[in-house]
């Protein structure tokens, strides 16, 4: 090759088609893809919710994709195309440090549940090697009115403290809580 | 026409000195974030802080590896190659000079907004959002121009394979890094699918071939021969283009995309050990014969370590892409392990390589011998508990998740391998600030001995 135009030329028409082929086309395709019949849009907390779960990165550690694989059941029957139609940006994730979330409003439907682990996880399960959000909690003295307190186990906080659930504490056990798979028409592969 | 051929100009060498600099801080700065990450596995209540939390440094330890330590890096080192294969100046320095400062105003603002939470979602390597992207997106165009403007200049009448790489990897990079950001076509499961283009062609259609463009420059100028065919460049170029943007995909095997697009990613990565084995093969049989220049040398055995990690690293992606397999390791740390064994084995070595090949070149100022054979042993080991810890690691969790137990068990039974990895990768880090001493011998300390045109004082 002895013309640097041909090269760049070549190159851009090649790598275009290509990329039209495997991302532009299949994305308009499957970004149509209609939500599966029962599925609810987020209501304005879940959605808040959700972006906290974005803006904490919980998607490096937890997928939200129940494969159709054995190993798989215990998260929740295997995903279909419609669960994801009100997911944007995609969260199905790529490594299980933690378990699978698609479904986990039905598997762990206790907020208080929610609320302990996520201020302390290490509380509830020892073995646990997820980070504390403690942040999106506020220990303080005495509960105000209308404060949300968890009932945290006293070896994980100072006494005398009650720990107050933030608003965006609150709004990711809604979220968490709305994670819930619509079941579907008939079974599926 | 300004030309100097040989060892370059002196503003040649501050611009390459520059972009080596730069991309150490980088490689400081976001390993010392991995290592911080990698203890958070056995201490996960260390350093309880919004912004030292493992979910937001996880992608200032990626983004701040590709896009600052290895793209910085890369494309330095790729400038001079031009200039060098080409018998001409750099053309256009000025806009040489904005490239750098564009990769690093993106780094530095990706890194800002990464740990403020303002992200885009967990979409690997594509987490910083438009505003920051379109910094690296610029630099990348900037480079293009630079790399074309410099190539159209040159004294022979071909255009060396090595630019093929290089520039063939800047023009993918703007049309992948252009699909990426346009928003159109990307909701919900259509996102995914972008998702499964863009994350594999990052790292293959952008490091690999800014690599692959490395070598074929530097292995023969160090081995003291042509490369050993020059049809098997041309022949990997071509089969890289065309076979690795269909086998995204396989990022998400068994996932909710079309199970035939799955199985077209599958076939295609079988059709990778194509262009991975005659890129391998064809720098193995440049350096076959002469091992005792490979062990004399400082830059050689670099080399040597990324052309076979880049072997046997996209070997394991092919294997690994296989149904079977991927039931067993998908989710788990052998993912990890499989992307240091490649980002790492492979691209940051070559980097390594041609740094150490090419800027003593350009500055007259060599490293220091037995750092650099510290920093290579630390590097090389280091990286290699580290990616077979993660394999076992991986490996033990698939085998839980089978098993049926409780999801904790899978934790507890990889537990002391993630332990392992945090060792290896206090050894890679160790090897990162020898590496970094031997810059600053390389570029700020006085020269050891005079420059050939200095008059020096009898």
């Amino acid at each position: 090759m002895n013309d640097v135009r041909i090269l760049v030329a070549a190159s851009a028409i090649v790598y275009g088609i290509l990329a039209l082929a495997m991302a532009v086309f299949p994305g308009l395709i499957l970004s149509r893809t209609a939500p599966t019949p029962g599925l609810a849009p987020f209501t304005a907390q879940q959605l808040r919710g959700r972006d906290i779960y974005v803006s904490e990165g919980c998607a490096y550690c937890h997928t939200q994709q129940v494969r159709p694989l054995a190993q798989d059941r215990v998260f929740g029957r295997p995903a279909a195309r419609g669960d994801f139609a009100y997911s944007t940006p995609e969260l199905l994730g790529s490594e299980r440090n933690g378990p699978d979330l698609s479904n986990v409003g039905a598997r762990q439907p206790s907020a208080i549940w929610q609320y302990i682990h996520l201020y302390q996880p290490r509380s509830l399960v020892s073995a646990s090697i997820m980070p504390s959000y403690a942040w999106l909690f506020e220990v303080k003295a005495h509960a105000a009115p209308g404060d949300l307190t968890v009932p945290v186990p006293a070896a994980y906080v100072a006494r005398g403290h009650v720990v107050v659930a933030s608003q965006d504490a609150q709004a990711l056990v809604a979220y968490l809580l709305a994670l819930k798979q619509a079941p579907l028409p008939k079974a599926k592969p | 026409m300004e030309t100097k051929s040989g060892p370059g100009t002196d503003a040649e060498a501050k611009l390459l000195s520059a972009f080596v600099v730069s991309s150490t801080f980088w490689l400081l700065f976001a390993t010392a974030v991995g290592l911080l990450l990698s203890f958070k596995f056995p201490y996960p209540d260390l350093a309880t802080s919004p912004y030292l939390s493992f979910g937001r440094l996880r992608a200032i330890h990626t983004n701040g590896t590709f896009y600052g330590f290895a793209s910085i890096a890369l494309v330095g080192l790729t400038f001079w190659v031009a200039a060098r294969s080409s018998g001409v100046a750099l053309q256009r320095r000025g806009l040489a000079w904005a490239t750098l400062w564009a990769f690093n105003l993106a780094a530095v603002l990706g890194t800002i907004s990464l740990d403020l939470g303002i992200n885009n979602g967990d979409q690997e390597y594509r987490e910083w959002v438009w505003w920051v992207e379109i910094f690296f997106l610029a630099a990348v165009v900037l480079a293009l121009i630079v790399l074309v403007s410099t190539v159209a200049k040159r004294a022979e009448r071909e255009i060396y394979i090595a630019n093929w790489y290089t520039i063939g990897g800047c023009v993918f990079t703007v049309i992948l890094g252009t699909t990426a950001i346009l928003p159109w076509y990307q909701h919900g499961l259509g996102q995914v699918a972008v998702q499964a283009f863009y994350m594999h062609n990052a790292v293959g259609m952008w490091f690999t071939f800014l690599a692959l463009g490395l070598t074929y420059y530097a292995l023969p100028k160090l081995m003291n021969r042509p490369i050993y065919s020059y049809a098997l460049g041309v022949l990997g170029f071509w089969t890289n283009l065309v076979f690795y943007p269909m086998i995204g995909a396989h990022h998400f095997l068994f996932s909710p995309l079309p199970w035939w697009f799955q199985t077209l990613a599958i076939v295609f990565s079988v059709g990778m050990l194509v262009p991975v084995w005659a890129g391998s093969g064809n720098f193995f049989l440049t350096m076959r014969g002469r091992w005792e220049l490979v062990r004399r040398s400082q830059a050689a055995p670099f080399v040597f370590v990324g052309v076979l990690y880049y072997f046997i690293g996209s070997t394991q992606g092919t294997v690994e892409a296989f149904r079977g397999l991927q039931a067993l390791w998908h989710f788990t740390s052998f993912t990890v392990g499989h992307s240091h064994l490649t980002m790492y084995g492979f691209i940051t070595f070559i980097a390594w390589g041609g740094i150490y090949a090419l800027l003593p070149l350009a500055t007259g100022k060599k490293p220091s011998v037995l750092i650099t054979g510290l920093h290579f042993w630390f590097a090389f080991l280091g990286v290699t508990i580290y990616v077979i810890a993660l394999s076992i690691a991986g490996t033990m969790q698939g085998i839980a998740w089978a098993s049926g137990n409780p999801f904790i068990a899978s934790v507890e039974s990889a537990a002391p391998y993630w332990l392992w990895r945090a060792v290896a990768g206090t050894m890679m880090f160790a090897g990162h600030v020898l590496f970094a001493y031997n810059v600053y011998l390389m570029t700020g300390a006085r020269p050891a001995r005079p420059a050939a045109l200095a008059v020096s004082p009898a």
